[in-house]
């Protein structure tokens, strides 16, 4: 299998406090992967580090390109869009021009024509296109982050804790649609998740990060049948 | 009545200028956080500028527009080697910068242009002899000059929010100012942004002295300074991050400003009430408008639901 993105000793803190500690990940193209860990394991400075939001040190290679030294602003137009957590849409702007952002590393035509597309997988969002996106609820803001990342076009979807207070209904509606992209359009989709137990239905790689540092990773099957694992963060 | 509209009218040129440093306040504030305090004196430095080249022969337009520009590059440069390597330290190491930058503007213009101490002459763009004036109901006179300046300013601003609203550099300033971390994961360079922002509010700022100094047919080093304060004052009350409020602040301010230094002395033909009084009308104004609304008049007080 082609590996899209590959990640090597990867080391990534804020200032002085380094958080992960050097370890290898490798998505491979078509996949979703997903990231489990407990609170301040690191999985967000993962998702960071990956997306060049903050300084990392080793080797990440997205598509046979290095990306380590690239700023944010070109990995997107690379291929990585990444839905922040906590939502991270522009709230004073309306979901119209959310999507227009979204697709700011694309030019004119096409831009109109993939908002209507994706108004078609997120009815909610087309109802309220000119509402201002700070007005929505949780869920819908959250639908809304995850459509303007695909604005982009991505070939790699990272999502940093989509489920974060939002209801379970929602989070499952949420997670079909992660599936579908996956599945239809075959996107790869890089998932960071708290909330284990959706996550690998629909995962094919898993990876366990505690304390900045990869302790477990394997299929989804693999990783379910592992009873550590299985105990600590899926709970049964 | 025709008494109160003339000193509407008169107010509402000197607002639109207010406006137009104001706008200039929140093109930077809304991109960085920052209060730029240097704005008055970025203005007035490119003013004397502009008075330089038309000196030098240049029409008055034209030196302005000229002016104007170099402001524009001047913003930018101003951003990239003096407020962006102070704001990697701490956001008070730019606050210390731009009023640095403030004094220093002010001192390189005494020291730079002869005799800006105590004042070059400095012509209009509008026609502003005595007789040169619309005449409106109740013996009002409307002044081309002051059409003029509102008539610019509303064109300037004009563009601006076109800019803002249907462009896609627009589109990249409005990002940047609500949430400058998807800013970038979108595809941004907010650093390119900012240069841009403070370029955009230089140039503004150029164009806002050279339509004071018009006014005052003189430009000298203490020119900016109380429009700077009431530009700044209506920035605040209409809100730091808003350009409307920016707008409709600064216009309101000028009319506040022409009401008050006026009508005290009319009614009590005293010059105890006077134009210095204004100012601190304006700020009570201020003072009341930010108890009811914290954030202005059209500031974000951010709707966010969780």
């Amino acid at each position: 299998m082609n590996a899209l993105l590959e990640v090597r000793s990867l080391r990534a803190g804020y200032g002085a406090v380094q958080v992960l500690h050097g370890f290898d990940m490798r998505v491979n193209e078509g996949e979703v992967a997903v990231i489990l860990g407990a609170n301040g394991a690191g999985k967000t400075t993962t998702m960071r580090a990956i997306s060049g939001m903050i300084q990392r040190k080793g080797s990440i290679v997205f598509d046979g390109e290095p990306i380590t030294r690239t700023p944010p602003h070109e990995i997107v137009r690379m291929g990585i869009a990444q839905v922040p957590q906590g939502r991270g849409t522009f709230t004073d702007l309306s979901v119209a021009d959310n999507l227009r952002a979204g697709a700011y590393v694309h030019k004119g035509i096409h831009i109109e024509s993939d908002m209507r597309g994706w108004y078609d997988v997120f009815p909610r969002l087309s109802e309220r296109r000119e509402q201002k996106a700070g007005s929505l609820s949780g869920g819908e803001q959250q639908m809304l982050a995850i459509a303007r990342a695909l604005m982009s076009k991505p070939r790699l979807l990272l999502c940093d804790e989509p489920s974060l207070g939002l209801a379970p209904i929602i989070t499952q509606e949420l997670f079909a649609i992660l599936q579908r992209l996956n599945t239809e359009n075959g996107l790869t989709i890089l998932v960071v998740e708290q909330n284990a137990n959706l996550a690998v239905k629909i995962a094919h790689s898993v990876f366990v990060l505690e304390t900045g540092s990869i302790v477990a990773s394997g299929t989804a099957d693999e990783i379910a049948n592992d009873d550590a694992v299985r105990k600590a963060y899926l709970g049964y | 009545m025709g008494q109160l509209l003339q000193y509407i009218l008169n107010g509402l040129a000197k607002g639109s200028i207010y406006s137009l440093i104001a706008l200039g306040l929140v093109v930077i504030y809304r991109g960085t956080g920052h209060l730029n305090f240097a704005q008055g004196e970025m203005a007035l430095f490119a003013t004397f500028g502009a008075w330089w080249i038309h000196d030098h022969g240049v029409p008055l337009l034209f030196a302005i527009t000229l002016a104007a520009a170099l402001a524009f590059v001047g913003g930018g440069v101003i951003e990239f080697g003096l407020i962006r390597p102070a704001g990697k330290k701490s956001p008070f190491a730019v606050v210390v910068v731009t009023i640095g930058l403030f004094q220093a503007l002010n001192s390189l213009s005494g020291l730079l242009f002869q005799g800006a101490g105590t004042g070059l002459p400095f012509g209009t763009l509008f026609p502003n002899k005595p007789n040169d004036f619309f005449r409106l109901p109740g013996d009002a006179i409307w002044r081309y000059e002051n059409v003029g300046v509102l008539a610019s300013v509303l064109a300037i601003t004009g563009i601006l929010f076109a800019l803002f609203q249907k462009t896609k550099v627009g589109l990249a300033m409005r990002m940047v100012a609500n949430n400058p971390d998807s800013a970038k994961l979108s595809g941004v360079s907010t650093t390119r942004i900012l240069m841009l922002s403070w370029g955009i509010s230089a140039l503004i700022g150029a164009i806002g002295g050279a339509l004071v100094a018009g006014i005052n047919t003189n430009v000298n080093l203490a020119t900016m300074f109380g429009v700077f304060l009431l530009a700044s004052a209506a920035a605040t009350l209409g809100g730091l991050d808003s350009p409307l409020g920016a707008v409709v602040g600064g216009l309101s301010l000028g009319v506040v400003e022409s009401l008050v230094s006026n009508y005290p002395k009319d009614w009590w033909a005293s010059s105890y009430v006077g134009a210095d009084t204004s100012v601190a009308v304006a700020f009570l104004i201020i003072l009341v408008v930010l108890l009811v609304r914290p954030a202005g008049l059209f500031g974000s007080s951010r709707v966010e639901r969780v």
